[in-house]
């Protein structure tokens, strides 16, 4: 089986560091990074996210990086297009396809830097949230958050037997793949059909067997209790700090010579 | 006293399966019960029928001499007393992590959030499974989702447990791990109740078993009656348990003492008669009609026996003074079982009774023992069937130590004294740091 985001953050070092820490923390990274006009500001806060991920986080370099080019794909695809196609000002460089003209100016260019600066900031710490904090830490800040009951309830049932269906078809893509269910595109278009509809039967019935088992043990509407308690300490908060402080000065520096320059 | 009756017991399902079609059936307080036949013949849904979880077409259920009622105060408390395992453990652990799967019973019981947790957190010790409260059920093998299972049983303290095929979909260690946490919790109070189809554990576990046949009950009685009778594993299509049949065809040949039931390897042993003549070598003077005294046997001469030869005659003088002689033998306690209580494990402690009790063997039993032993680095000579395995060792005359705690000491002296009771070979048995 392949390892998935939520294994990492299972196994993360930062796993039981506060909830509300490490979102506050993210939060304020795609805050800044969106309202700074100057692309240094998402920057540093990439570099920032990106290092926190790695040394604290303990994420293997190489699997980060091919996180990261998951996304950069789209992002490299929507700046080329921005940069021909927004802004203004003096052209730097441009060509003719059958009469029609297309360039590149100043003014597009530093939109397409800042769309990049900010969707990698913005991807930067939402792969640090997803990196170190799994679903089961999450449950008790959605329940804090003031969702209904019976929404987690039904969210931690839902990620408890993703799992056990994921097995399942698995097992059944095996028994197929070694029946040579796969071998072509007709029959790898009928396997799948036919996978999708035990795994439709098997969800159902597995639904019937834990209504059962929730009632076996006495099911009386309550799920279950997610206070866990996670006390913060006084490095961590030091270094949120440290980071925050650090980013508004760079935010305030950056936007006040941007406007200077403007000027 | 009897904890659950069932009388005229039937239920079909829609389908127009007659799974279960008249049983009658007295299961006693604090005994170990098995239901034994094969696939399909009706014990699953007998034991959801025995929690309330399906309603009978006729018959009726009985808990505590009172009549089940289906309403939602008689169903719960049914419920909170009778806790029911389900064969697959991803039935029934349902919640993201272990720790709020275990939490699940008691929440629903209303207990307070102080008391939720020292419960919770103390079935989690006891299972050996705190070091793993916070996995997701997906990070867990199958022995630890099903310890899982059991414990968000035990969590709500019923007085009997049934268990759908427990042993099923487990290694052989995690199979013995589990029997000994079943054997603990049965010698604190709790009735328990099995399936299975495998003959041989419901043998040498059970109290009382239970055959069934296609939603029937054929046959019922301890398993030393039960197991007798050919005719009746014929029909339930079951085989006889293999220590059973061993004995029988030793018995056959003439080299075991007749009209036992042994159900362990010692039992078998202890079954067996010693041989009755052998080759030694002898003084040159020796005649025949001598006696000699050969003192204990020990070396090559008793590998594996649990005998000393006190007197020889010699019958018959060989050449290169190899003679034939009969033994008059009797049964010797060389080796003793110690228990360690590691409820008060302190290292040093442990060291002083290693090198003063002389000891050979160290098995452990049960996870939250193992785990202390694998955190100190004792080297574990036997982790499973401890009992009977340090039984055959002390027979041998090895010092066996027993690494064990809570009610596992009451249980395992309680054993090793029935064995020393039926063999009359006394053992040398007591507990270690016992104050």
């Amino acid at each position: 089986m392949t390892k998935m985001l939520d294994d990492y953050a299972l196994l993360s070092p930062l796993r039981y560091t506060n909830n509300w820490l490490k979102i506050g923390v993210v939060g304020f990274g795609i805050l800044m990074g969106i309202s700074s006009q100057a692309p240094l500001v998402p920057f540093s806060i990439a570099i920032c996210m990106s290092l926190a991920t790695l040394i604290f986080g303990r994420v293997p370099p190489k699997f980060y990086l091919k996180l990261l080019m998951g996304p950069a794909v789209f992002v490299v695809f929507s700046i080329i297009i921005i940069a021909f196609f927004f802004g203004s000002g003096p052209e730097l460089f441009g060509f003719n396809v059958l009469d029609y003209h297309l360039g590149v100016n100043t003014g597009g260019l530093s939109m397409a830097f800042l769309v990049f600066s900010r969707t990698l900031g913005g991807m930067c710490c939402l792969f640090f949230l997803a990196l170190t904090t799994p679903m089961v830490e999450l449950f008790s800040v959605l329940e804090k958050t003031g969702l209904p009951d019976s929404f987690i309830e039904l969210s931690m049932m839902m990620y408890r037997y993703i799992f056990v269906f994921l097995d399942v078809a698995w097992c059944i893509k095996h028994a197929q793949t070694v029946r040579l269910g796969y071998h072509d595109l007709r029959t790898s278009l009928h396997s799948m059909a036919m996978l999708c509809s035990t795994l439709f039967l098997r969800s159902w019935e597995q639904g019937e067997k834990t209504f059962v088992a929730m009632n076996a043990r006495c099911y009386d509407g309550k799920m279950m209790i997610l206070d866990e308690k996670r006390p913060v300490n006084f490095s961590e908060v030091a270094l949120s700090l440290t980071y925050m402080v650090a980013i508004v000065g760079v935010w305030y520096v950056s936007n006040g010579m941007l406007e200077v320059s403007l000027w | 006293m009897v904890i659950l009756e069932t009388r005229g017991l039937k239920y079909s399902y829609p389908d127009g399966t007659h799974a279960v079609r008249g049983v009658d059936i007295k299961l006693r307080k604090g005994k170990r019960i098995a239901f034994v036949g094969k696939n399909g013949s009706g014990k699953s849904t007998l034991f959801l029928l025995l929690n309330g979880t399906l309603k009978p077409a006729e018959g009726r259920i009985f808990y505590d001499g009172k009549e089940l009622a289906y309403d939602q105060a008689s169903l719960r408390e049914i419920r909170k007393n009778i806790g029911i395992v389900f064969q697959n453990s991803d039935d029934q652990v349902f919640a993201p992590t272990v720790y709020q799967d275990v939490a699940f019973g008691p929440v629903n019981l209303g207990y307070s959030k102080a008391e939720i947790e020292k419960k919770v957190n103390g079935t989690l010790e006891y299972f050996g499974l705190s070091g793993l409260k916070d996995k997701p059920p997906h990070h867990l093998s199958g022995g630890q989702k099903k310890r899982v299972a059991i414990a968000g049983i035990v969590a709500m303290d019923p007085q009997a447990i049934i268990l759908d095929e427990p042993l099923a979909s487990l290694d052989p260690v995690g199979a013995d791990e589990l029997l000994d946490v079943l054997h603990e919790l049965n010698h604190m109070g709790t009735s328990l109740i099995i399936s299975t189809h495998d003959v041989d554990l419901a043998y040498s576990w059970a109290d009382y078993v239970f055959f069934m046949v296609d939603g029937e009950v054929i046959g019922e009685g301890t398993p030393d009656e039960a197991f007798q009778d050919d005719e009746l594993l014929r029909q339930a299509h079951l085989k006889r348990p293999m220590t059973f049949d061993i004995y029988k065809e030793i018995e056959r040949r003439g080299l075991a003492h007749g009209n036992r039931q042994p159900k362990t390897v010692p039992e078998i042993v202890d079954s067996l008669k010693p041989p009755e003549l052998m080759w030694v070598e002898v003084p040159p003077e020796t005649r025949e009609g001598d006696i000699l005294n050969l003192g204990v046997l020990h070396g090559e001469y008793a590998l594996h026996c649990p005998y000393e030869a006190v007197n020889a005659r010699v019958l018959h003088i060989h050449e290169n003074n190899k003679a034939i002689v009969e033994l008059t033998r009797h049964g010797i306690k060389a080796g003793g079982i110690l228990i360690y209580d590691m409820d008060k494990f302190d290292p040093s402690d442990f060291e002083g009774y290693m090198e003063k009790e002389e000891i050979d063997i160290v098995g452990a039993m049960g996870k939250k023992s193992k785990l202390l032993a694998e955190d100190y680095s004792i080297c574990v000579d036997i982790a499973t069937g401890v009992i009977d395995r340090t039984i055959l060792m002390a027979l041998c005359g090895k010092r066996c130590m027993i690494l064990t705690s809570g009610g596992m000491i009451p249980h395992s002296m309680q054993r090793i004294n029935e064995y020393i009771e039926r063999s009359g070979i006394a053992l040398n048995v007591r507990v270690l740091n016992e104050n």
